[in-house]
């Protein structure tokens, strides 16, 4: 893994080297790519994910340069966004953005400088500034969890969910989720914000189980959180009275879904392998100029036993 | 017409009443001078007058008309107080520092460069010689005293009240003070000062008037009272002879440490002495001679280097600052507050600061502990009622005799007294002088760096003096005057001593 | 003199034994707000969760204490534990192959952990002291270096404890002895250690003199640097201790360990009524500032009292009040 990293960081040095200095270099197309850096496991994820991914295309495509740059807040991010424009003059970006409000503008500039623009994920605040946009389905995440608890409960049930970091695809997320439920018989006790952190979902759920007797069953927003979460039912030992469900597809909770036996019997497609259909699209485009633009929507379907297989990624650290 | 007419002023901090109903006047171009012990009241007088502290009752005057209390209001009217404790902003220039609060602008912007150049003025006329735009950080004490006289002067005072204005100042540097207060005077100024040195009042001031518990015990010319009758004034019984008788010493015992060539950047340049036991040795300089930074460096307390260095006829190299006091080789700081005492704790904190276990593992002996306090506590008679409240509310007497007993608990061979009475009434100096002279007498070497020439020639037995980093002479006997001290300090004189 | 005489004697009133006794009133305060909004909240094993919870950055600021009254400052705490946390995984899930799903792994992955404590602790300590470089710089630096370390390490990604030893492990954070949790146990230990040296040991009175003045304790002949390296050694093996309970947990490190908890370490000090620039430290104080942080977070989950947008404002809102109550010594 490591040697890996550091190829890679070599790769973009020797690349940047012989951009300039090569004859080559006219026909050389850059591609930018900034990510939130890995502030919880699924940014974490991503960023495994978009090495790995970087690493498959410069092999495939020795033409092409790529430049990842990892930001830990917005701010930094726009700074990121700056510097691949002005100082690598890229071609095309691929930028999953940190918060939808602060990048609108700067990426809005991107575009107009003539530069591809593929945004993943968390969209813009303005429609139309992306050429490509690949993202997943953040209302169905919040539909399918709800789904799940109803056919589970078709009797209805009383349930406690964790929220995940205050930002709008939580609100997304949650908003679906409780329209989703409105009218059934569930009852959701409560909800507290659990920042899709282990340890803060597993405070949240000792206190849940101290403050409602009965609980059914637990939505915490992540696996991360899904993780704690269980620890905490452990402890209590009421692990076979509680449903537990996370989200995100991390591959240790899929494994568990595939091996059974675990509270956790189902989990909700929303990996970070987001970033591997942006990259390519991206990349294709700019070496065969091929039209992609549009809006790709990935499903977010529910991983259960039976098709967990088709998601698990046993390399992957997330 | 007084200038400034006070009248049955009183003053109480909680029950105490500090101030028992003044009486004072002070005319145009008069100098007067405020002595008594520590404690007497003379700082609280002077904070009243300068508006720093209101007054509990009585009539404040200034040019017939009554006083409005307030630093700000009395300044204006041309009353302006030097502190005894510096009022100073260490990170800024010396320019920055005299107009602080009253910076003169041009336009938006401030004027520096007329400020550092009224700043360089005024300090030449002090004597001093510190650049305008040097941090104050980075000057000597003593600037820092000019810095302070020159930001009191800037603003244009009718009445100038000084508080110990020359305890850090060395002989020359007075002397240019005084000439500067003359000058003052001589434009029809007024200044009240106090002191602990009568000497000097004697010299400089108009009339003196005598404080004690509160109370004017006497006003009257200077020249009318002589330095005797003042101090027995101050202290209110018949004062025995200042110096104790000094001991007798044996020159031929083997000394207890030699150093030759001793240096420490930037200060030390080659110090070389010998120190015997039972003798009162006295270091004599300038300030800025070195003569503090040489002792730091002899025992650890700054980087220093030596060409030989023997302790108790061993040679061996300089001792670390943990290392020396394991020795036996103690440093009385003259910084008492910046060095010396945790002003924050108790009094048990600090007289066992550096080795509070007593019962042999690294735990602290409570009960052992108390004993040893309540022992130092009597034998040195620090005056303090509640023994768990911090220093900083002892006096600043009781706060030295403090440091004195720390620094001799761990009963050290060497002592090293660097200003061990400056700011200290007669009689705390008295008792001060009382425990070198006994120290010696029990076999001890005790070294007393000082200002003040008076005190060397009448504790010492001989006086090493230094000047810009060096030792350059030695007086002792007949030869121990303050002419020949003052002639090796300035350069006049190059001895052989090496 | 005689202003301060006036100081003294007012802090020995009523407001010095308010301080004395301050964050053992604002904890009281909170245990009565919490049995209000819900009579769960008394119950053991609530009581017993909180506790044990509370133990992690227990633990940690009991160095924190020796730190800041020494008059220093250390900042990479949370990424410190992440590192050593990350790293002690690595090792039992090395020696795993060799040694088998038993304590002999553990105990020698703990080994681990402390020696790593010992040896970040005193990196903290010789940039700070040997090197000159201002503490809250030095650790802001090493709080970067730390959490990006183990970033790197895991590819960004969780590391997790191979789920035998996990099992093998798992007592220490969820077992004990007659209902008293072992981390709580420790935390106990700790405190009561911490305690007796920071009040009955000369190396406490040091390490207050120094923060209180570092120039007068150099005169006292105090060896200064020593005695300042040492406390943030002894905040490393606090740290290094502390992540021994964590990993049992929940059996994995992520770069989302320990996030935040140099600042609930540091909040809790200050509560307790240690001085945040030296010279006074009380370790009790400090471990019921981390209580007193713990029940607001328990009281809130245990509740509807504010929305959980407000969650933040009501924390910050009991700590100040806390400090605010418990106000020792003005600034003169």
């Amino acid at each position: 893994m490591k040697r890996r990293a550091f190829s890679i960081a070599a790769g973009a040095i020797l690349a940047g080297v012989l951009g300039f200095a090569g004859p080559a270099a006219a026909e050389k197309v850059k591609i930018g790519i900034s990510i939130p850096a890995a502030t919880h496991g699924w940014t974490g994820g991503l960023n495994y994910q978009t090495n790995r991914t970087v690493d498959a295309m410069r092999k495939a495509f020795p033409d092409v340069e790529f430049i990842v740059a990892a930001a830990s807040d917005p701010n930094k991010q726009v700074n990121d966004v700056e510097d691949l424009v002005a100082t690598h003059r890229i071609n095309a970006l691929v930028i999953l953005p940190f918060e939808s409000e602060p990048l609108t503008e700067p990426v809005k500039q991107v575009r107009k400088q003539g530069v591809f623009v593929t945004v993943v994920d968390r969209g813009l605040s303005e429609p139309g500034i992306e050429n490509l946009y690949v993202g997943g389905n953040n209302p169905q995440y919040g539909v399918v969890a709800a789904e799940y608890f109803k056919r589970k409960f078709p009797n209805g049930a009383s349930i406690v969910v964790m929220r995940g970091i205050p930002t709008a695809i939580d609100n997304i997320r949650i908003e679906a989720f409780q329209k989703a439920l409105a009218g059934t018989k569930i009852k959701v006790l409560d909800m507290q914000y659990a920042n899709w952190n282990p340890d803060k979902g597993f405070q949240v759920m000792q206190d849940y189980l101290q403050r409602f007797s009965a609980i059914d069953g637990v939505w915490a927003g992540d696996d991360d959180a899904a993780l704690g979460a269980l620890e905490a039912i452990k402890q209590a030992g009421r692990q076979d009275k509680i449903a537990l469900l996370g989200g995100s597809g991390m591959n240790r909770v899929v494994k568990a879904v595939m091996d059974g036996g675990s509270p956790i019997d189902a989990d909700i497609f929303y990996p970070p392998t987001i970033i591997i259909p942006a990259i390519g699209l991206t990349v294709l485009r700019s070496t065969t100029q091929a039209p992609v633009q549009g809006r790709y929507v990935l499903d977010s379907p529910l991983i259960t036993k039976e098709n967990a297989g088709d998601y698990y990624f046993a390399a992957s650290p997330y | 017409m007084a200038l400034l007419a006070v009248q049955g002023l009183r003053k109480s901090f909680e029950t105490t009443e500090v101030l028992k109903g003044i009486d004072l006047s002070v005319g145009r171009g008069e100098v007067l001078a405020l002595v008594g012990e520590n404690g007497a009241g003379k700082s609280t007088l002077m904070r009243v007058v300068g508006g720093y502290t209101p007054p509990g009752a009585g009539t404040l005057a200034f040019e017939g008309g009554p006083l409005p209390g307030g630093v700000d209001a009395a300044e204006a009217r041309g009353i302006v107080l030097v502190h005894q404790e510096f009022n100073l902003a260490p990170h800024l220039s010396a320019a920055e520092n005299v107009f602080l609060g009253r910076e003169r602008m041009r336009g938006p912007f401030i004027d520096r460069a007329g400020m550092e150049r009224d700043t360089r003025q005024a300090l030449t006329l002090l004597g001093c010689s510190a650049p305008p735009r040097a941090r104050l950080a980075d000057l000597a004490v003593s600037d820092w005293q000019m810095v302070e006289l020159a930001k009191a002067l800037n603003r244009r005072p009718k009445l100038l009240l000084m508080d110990e204005p020359t305890a850090v100042l060395s002989a020359p540097e007075c002397e240019r003070l005084f000439a500067c207060i003359e000058a003052f005077r001589a434009n029809g100024g007024s200044v009240v000062f106090t002191s602990h040195k009568l000497d000097e009042v004697k010299r400089i001031a108009d009339r003196v008037a005598v404080l004690r518990d509160g109370e004017i015990v006497r006003i009257a010319p200077a020249g009318a009272l002589t330095e005797h009758e003042m101090a027995t004034l101050m202290v209110g019984r018949p004062l025995s002879d200042l110096y104790p008788e000094k001991p007798g010493r044996l020159s031929d015992a083997a000394p207890l440490l030699e150093v030759e060539d001793l240096r420490s950047p930037g200060h030390v340049r080659g110090a070389s002495f010998a120190l015997r036991p039972g003798e009162i040795v006295g270091i004599a300089g300038l300030v800025g001679s070195g003569r503090t930074e040489c002792f730091e460096a002899l025992l650890g307390l700054r980087p220093a280097t030596a060409g030989r260095f023997r302790l108790r006829g061993a040679e061996r190299a300089l001792p670390g600052a943990r290392e020396a006091w394991t020795l036996g080789l103690a440093y009385l700081t003259e910084d008492r507050k910046g060095k010396g005492l945790l002003l924050d704790k108790g009094l048990r904190e600090n007289l066992l600061l550096t080795d509070g276990a007593l019962s042999g593992g690294p735990m602290i002996d409570d009960n052992a502990e108390r004993v040893v306090l309540e022992e130092a506590v009597a034998v040195f008679s620090i005056r303090a009622r509640d023994r768990g409240a911090p220093v900083r509310a002892l006096s600043g007497g009781n706060q030295q005799k403090l440091l004195v007993a720390k620094t001799l608990r761990p009963g050290p061979e060497l002592v090293v007294f660097d200003e061990p009475t400056r700011g200290v009434d007669i009689g705390s100096k008295q008792g001060v002088y009382r425990v070198i002279a006994g120290l010696a007498a029990q076999g001890r070497c005790c070294v007393v760096i000082s200002s003040e020439m008076a005190e060397l020639i009448g504790l010492c037995h001989r006086v090493i003096v230094m000047r810009r980093g060096r030792t350059v002479g030695e007086v002792a006997g007949e030869r121990m005057t303050e002419q020949e001290i003052v002639r090796f300090a300035m350069g006049l004189e190059e001895a052989a001593y090496v | 003199m005689s202003d301060t005489a006036l100081v003294v004697r007012e802090r020995a009133g009523l407001r010095g034994a308010l301080g004395a006794a301050g964050p053992l009133v604002a904890l009281l305060a909170l245990v009565l707000l919490g049995a209000a909004v819900n009579p769960a909240f008394l119950g053991p094993d609530n009581i017993s969760n909180v506790l044990t919870r509370s133990a992690i950055v227990g633990i940690i600021a009991v160095g924190t204490t020796f730190v800041i009254t020494a008059g220093g400052l250390d900042l990479s705490v949370g990424s410190m534990s992440a590192l050593i946390a990350g790293l002690m995984i690595l090792a039992m899930n090395t020696l795993l192959p060799f040694l088998g799903a038993g304590w002999t792994t553990v105990l020698l992955g703990m080994g681990a952990a402390l020696l790593l404590g010992l040896l970040c602790g005193g990196l903290n300590g010789l940039l700070v002291v040997k090197g000159g470089v201002d503490a809250f710089i030095a650790t802001l630096g090493t709080m970067g270096v730390f959490r990006s370390v183990l970033t790197w390490v895991a590819n960004g990604g969780s590391i997790s404890l191979d789920f035998g030893l996990r099992s093998v492990a798992r007592p220490i954070y969820y077992g004990g002895v007659f209902g008293v949790s072992f981390p709580l146990l420790a935390l106990l230990a700790v405190s009561v250690l911490g305690e007796v040296a920071l009040r009955r040991m000369r190396f406490g009175r040091h390490v207050a003199a120094i923060g209180s003045n570092r120039e007068v304790a150099r005169y006292s002949a105090v060896r200064v640097d020593r005695v300042r390296v040492l406390t943030y050694v002894i905040q490393g093996v606090c740290v290094a201790l502390a992540t021994l309970i964590y990993v049992p947990r929940l059996g994995a490190a992520t770069p989302a360990t320990g996030l935040m908890w140099e600042l609930e370490a540091i909040a809790a000090v200050v509560i307790g009524g240690t001085a945040l620039n030296g010279g006074f430290g009380r370790v009790w104080g400090s471990v019921v500032g981390v209580l007193i942080l713990g029940l607001i977070q328990n009281i809130l989950n245990l509740s509807n009292l504010v929305s959980p947008y407000l969650n933040g404002a009501f924390q910050g809102a009991i700590i100040i009040i806390a400090v605010v109550l418990q106000q020792r010594r003005k600034p003169r």
